[in-house]
């Protein structure tokens, strides 16, 4: 018989045994997660190359808050063309309020052509949930189609009539699929397509309104090479140019981190379930040394022990890998469903290269967990089989170290692809590990006195836990990690968004008025006043872009990596007042107030460009963007505004409360300098519960102006949040499971010398109660440490976002610590007293036997 | 005190009108470095063991005879000195070629029987025949097992057995692969004093059809009896005394 035969064979017959399952058990959890997050990230990068251009409905998309009028000309094969030798379509995308009889939503509109989308197709429905087919997404005169939800959203269905603006539209059909909807996932204003000769008489667009402008192009490759070449030097830093490779590129870019992040996530899960795996591996080595010298004296060689051990191992790790992908595949349907509801059953099969990733992985993890305690395993001195005693040969100690090390470094490697994120992750890795150690023992220490305190059964259990050490520490390691994590995640969701919620005042606003035409100001303010709701201020806003400091481009002023801030990227909303807003604190300069134009200010560089103001005229910036731009007071900056631009000097700098719920400006202009550009207004109002009855009344008499509902909005936050975190809790159930594993192994490793103690025990009279109460007040008491280490883990972190990021105060969960030792005392106290239970079961003549 | 087998006749070399020798061990030592310096376990021991013969190393414990056992098995160096088992010199090969050397042709019985506990009373036999790849491994198996009288008993796995029911499956896994040699480290160690001689009955009567050589280390002076030649060591000198 073969070796390879053999060792199928023994693993056959020893397949009952406690490592085995455990091993097997660890591998699963582990490949489990590795496969879920894989299996998911790439049906995801699938759908998003697979629709290629249909992703983004055109070979080539501009995007502009301006009208483009002029396109450049380019050349082909020396052919001078325009944009006529292309397809072309156009559309016009901003956010507006529909309203039926008395409920009103706001809606992402997108005003088309004929012509859209270019490539891909939009599916229409008679009705939600219904069959659709591909049709244009230009809705017949008079109509709309709509997203789904948006009906459930009026309590409308197709053929209803809907206000927009001034004019009205009948629902004609609901829209089941448009291209690049995946990335749209999280739009928190339901899609609405309309005519774009339709949008006049809305009368919605005002000047200072937040629109984008949709130029979509296709065509010959070689032509969309070359129109794209001409026209990238033409645009400015608010526009951009994504060509359909490049647009999932940039879409795939952004997801592929975010992938990585969760990919990281569940390589903890892995990396727990490889420590597992190596105390199991190690315990089978252990009770196999035995095996392995008496195979050398019936004549195996080196080489044909090595072959035994590698099939046995190699077949446990493919089944393991195996069931993993299964349970991968399962789980990460319910993930797809969980943070894509929608897409979820749009998405791609599943696909074929997860599954030989997660098995590599799998196997990469068992072998650097494994292969110390198989090579000792190996190298079993025959001479064994005579004196039981006789340690395997030393292996040098740094080959199998090294050798793990390199498996384990290059699976990290492998998910954390650059080296800096490697050193990131191993260096976390090794910290997390020397802190948990150091707390494991502290309480361990601490246990001590605790120990002296108890009697009888419970004094015999807290001596187990300090007598392991090392096992304990292990254990309370990896279940602190796993119950951190789990706590971190809970703490974000509730104190993040519940805990700001709590923190605004009894009255704040709840709604935002937006696109208020100077014409209406009056009367919105006395619709207001008449119906006693309390308001903010009405501010001017003006939409321009940042463009210069002290004359010169303000991005050159800036360090690379400050270059691409979002504030550069897009227009800013110009405001002035005379009045620093309430929940504004000026920390540098003086507030202009009234004040216009004074002294001229020196130094304006030759050169710069002609600007059409007064450079004397003052502003207020916000304190975030002034570090993020590095500007100071007395820097004087130049905004595009339109065709024009504005300069002006900085003479204060802010503070702003954004979570105040009024509205918030980055920049105030003393009033004077912007009062000639059209401008629309912004308001905030508290509308009380019981009189949201004014609202539908309010969207009939200003139909222009949106109505943006802050509660439904953080609402839709929430849910999304809910969302990530719920799909990033799953993962951390795999955690928790490895947690577990890593429990079971260790006790596993401890068992015979359990029972060995056991057996003494009762041979001297212990009875079986006992013996039990010990070992549930051992596991009890290491969960509920755990519980506790974790929960001020959990704080103390929760105390340095909360800080550092949302500059929230301090909050202590009391419940954290109560929920955490109690679940951690469960779980530790029933996967403890499953594996050890059988040492209080069996007779003590026949442990004695069964020891030998 | 009788003078050494070696001094008799050099190692390697072969009489004529004899069988020819299956283990020969010439001026063999083992040393062992502990912290009060080196201690020596066997000390120039020389020995020459013939095809069919039957040896029994005695002695008291801490003697040296299990550590000779080993060496003569090829299990472990020793320290000076040279072996011949089954014609090869030990010194030569290396742990790997030591294994080959023994697989099928040396058989094992220890006092602590060594079945493995995953497997049962049949396959326990089974395995060194599978390892030696016989092509009626199972015949076979079923045969040795017959052969000691556990027929009925070869599902059960040696948690199921006594005592001397493992070593009987023991000793039926030793045989079945027609050892040239067989090594027997204290077999009766572990067992009542009747189990034990039941044990013995069968290990002489299985040799004595077998032809084996068998060398076995015990200090049952009843079992060391049966055997034709008596090694004895004290504090690792050996002296022998030929019974039969």
């Amino acid at each position: 018989m073969t070796f390879l035969k053999l060792g199928l064979w023994l693993l056959r017959r020893e397949r009952a045994s406690g490592e085995w399952r455990v091993l097997l058990l660890a591998l699963v959890i582990g490949v489990g997660s590795v496969a879920t997050t894989g299996f998911l990230g790439d049906r995801l990068k699938r759908a998003m190359s697979e629709q290629g251009a249909s992703f983004l409905g055109a070979d080539l998309l501009v995007t502009s808050p301006r009208p483009i009028e002029d396109w450049p000309t380019f050349s082909v094969k020396k052919n001078v063309l325009t944009t006529r030798s292309l397809s072309s379509s156009q559309a016009i995308e901003f956010p507006s309020m529909l309203a039926t009889g008395d409920a009103f939503q706001l809606a992402t509109l997108r005003a088309v052509d004929a012509a859209y989308p270019l490539r891909g197709s939009v599916r229409i429905a008679p009705r939600p949930f219904a069959p659709s087919t591909p049709q244009p997404a230009l809705p017949p005169p008079g109509a709309i189609y709509v997203a789904p939800d948006l009906l459930s959203l009026l309590s409308a269905s197709v053929g209803d009539r809907v206000q927009i603006g001034e004019a009205g539209f009948t629902i004609a059909g609901v829209v089941a699929e448009e291209p690049g909807q995946l990335g749209g996932v999280f739009g928190l204003a339901p899609r609405v397509f309309l005519r774009a000769d339709e949008i006049e008489k809305t009368r919605v667009l005002q000047p200072g309104s937040r629109v984008t402008y949709l130029y979509q192009f296709a065509g010959e490759p070689e032509r969309i090479k070359a129109f794209g070449a001409a026209l990238k030097p033409a645009l400015d830093s608010t526009q951009r140019l994504i060509g359909s490779r490049e647009g999932v590129e940039t879409l795939r870019g952004a997801f592929a981190n975010a992938d990585h992040y969760i990919q990281l996530t569940a390589l903890i899960s892995l990396l727990l379930s490889v420590a597992a795996i190596a105390i199991a591996a190690h315990r089978h080595a252990l009770r196999h040394y035995d095996q392995a010298a008496l195979l050398r004296c019936f004549g195996a060689t080196t080489a044909q022990l090595r072959m035994l051990y590698a099939v046995q191992l190699l077949t446990l790790g493919l089944l393991g890998s195996l069931l993993g992908v299964a349970i991968g595949a399962m789980m990460q349907q319910a993930l797809a469903v969980l943070v894509l509801p929608e897409a979820a059953t749009r998405l791609p099969s599943l696909g074929l290269a997860p599954v030989g990733i997660a098995i590599l992985s799998g196997l990469l993890a068992l072998a650097g967990a494994s292969l110390p305690a198989l090579m000792r395993l190996i190298h079993v001195p025959p001479l064994r089989v005579l004196r039981r005693d006789l340690p395997p040969l030393p292996v040098g100690a740094w080959v199998s170290a090294a050798l793990s090390g390199a498996a384990l470094l290059l699976l990290i490697a492998w998910y954390a692809g650059d080296a800096k994120l490697v050193g990131v992750f191993v260096g976390a890795l090794a910290g997390l590990i020397v802190v948990l150690a150091l707390l494991a023992r502290l309480a361990l220490f601490a246990g001590r006195g605790i120990q002296r305190m108890a009697n009888g059964p419970v004094r015999f259990g807290l001596a187990q836990l300090l007598r392991h050490r090392f096992d304990s520490t292990l254990q309370l390691g990896a279940f602190t990690l796993a119950l951190f994590l789990v706590a971190l995640l809970a703490l974000v969701r509730s104190d993040l968004i519940a805990g700001w919620r709590q923190q605004l005042p009894p009255q704040a606003p709840n709604f935002f008025l937006v696109n208020i035409a100077p014409y209406q100001q009056e009367a919105v303010a006395a619709y207001l006043s008449q119906h006693r709701l309390k308001a903010s201020a009405l501010y001017p806003m003006v939409r321009g872009r940042l463009t210069t400091k002290n004359g010169i481009p303000i991005a050159s002023t800036l360090p690379e990596e400050a270059r691409d801030s979002n504030t550069l990227r897009r227009e800013l909303n110009l405001t002035w007042t005379a009045e620093l807003p309430a929940n504004n604190t000026v920390l540098a300069g003086r507030w202009h107030g009234s004040h216009q134009a004074a002294a001229p200010v020196k130094g304006t560089p030759v050169g710069a460009p002609l600007l059409r103001s007064d450079p004397s005229a003052e502003i207020s910036v916000e304190a975030g963007m002034a570090e993020r731009l590095h500007l100071a007071i007395g820097d004087q900056l130049g905004f595009q505004v339109g065709d024009q631009t504005i300069a002006a000097r900085i003479s204060s700098i802010r503070s702003v409360k954004w979570d105040s719920m009024q509205p918030n400006f980055f920049v105030i202009f003393a009033p004077g300098q912007l009062d000639a550009l059209p401008a629309s207004s912004i308001a905030s109002v508290y509308v009380p519960p019981g009189a949201t009855g004014v609202l539908p009344g309010f969207v009939k008499a200003f139909p222009g102006v949106t109505v943006l509902a802050l509660d439904k909005l953080i609402a839709n936050i929430e849910a999304v949040f809910d969302q990530i975190i719920g799909a990033i809790q799953l993962l951390l159930g795999f955690l928790l499971a490895a947690g577990m594993a890593v429990v079971i192994a260790t006790l596993l490793a401890s068992l015979d010398a359990r029972q060995q103690e056991a057996v003494l025990l009762r041979t001297l009279g212990a009875q079986r109660s006992y013996l039990a109460k010990g070992l549930w007040s051992e596991f009890l008491a290491l969960g509920g440490l755990a519980g506790l280490l974790a929960s001020a883990c959990a704080e103390i972190a929760m105390a340095v976002i909360g800080d550092r990021l949302f500059e929230l105060p301090v909050r202590l969960h009391p419940w954290l610590w109560l929920v955490l030792p109690l679940a951690g005392a469960l779980l530790v106290g029933t996967s403890g007293w499953l594996t050890t239970r059988h040492i209080t079961r069996v007779p003590p003549m026949q442990s004695l036997r069964e020891l030998g | 005190m009788t003078p050494p087998d070696s001094a008799q006749f050099p190692a390697g070399s072969s009489r004529p009108l004899q069988s020819p020798s299956v283990v020969t061990a010439h001026a063999l030592s083992q040393h062992v470095a502990t912290a009060d310096g080196t201690l020596a376990i066997l000390s120039d021991v020389a020995l020459d063991v013939k095809a069919g013969e039957t040896l029994a190393i005695t002695g008291a414990s801490g003697s040296g005879k299990s550590t000779l056992l080993g060496l003569l098995a090829g299990l472990d160096q020793p320290s000076a000195g040279e072996i011949h088992l089954l014609g090869q010199r030990l010194n030569d090969l290396d742990e790997d070629a030591r294994a080959r050397l023994r697989a099928g042709r040396v058989g094992f019985v220890f006092q602590s029987f060594q079945l493995l506990p995953a497997l049962t009373a049949l396959e326990n036999i089974l395995l060194p025949l599978e390892l030696a790849g016989r092509v009626d491994a199972r015949d076979r198996a079923a045969h040795w097992l017959d052969r000691v009288g556990l027929a009925a008993r070869g599902r059960h796995t040696p948690r199921q057995l006594s005592g001397g029911e493992q070593q009987r499956v023991a000793i039926a896994r030793a045989f079945a692969t027609d050892p040239q040699v067989l090594f027997a480290d204290e077999p009766t160690g572990n067992l009542d004093a009747d189990t034990g001689a039941r044990i013995i009955d069968l290990l002489f009567e299985l040799n004595a059809s077998a032809h084996t050589t068998l060398i076995l280390v015990t200090h049952d002076d009843a079992l060391a009896a049966r055997c034709q030649r008596r090694l004895h060591l004290v504090a690792g000198h050996a002296s022998e005394a030929v019974l039969a």
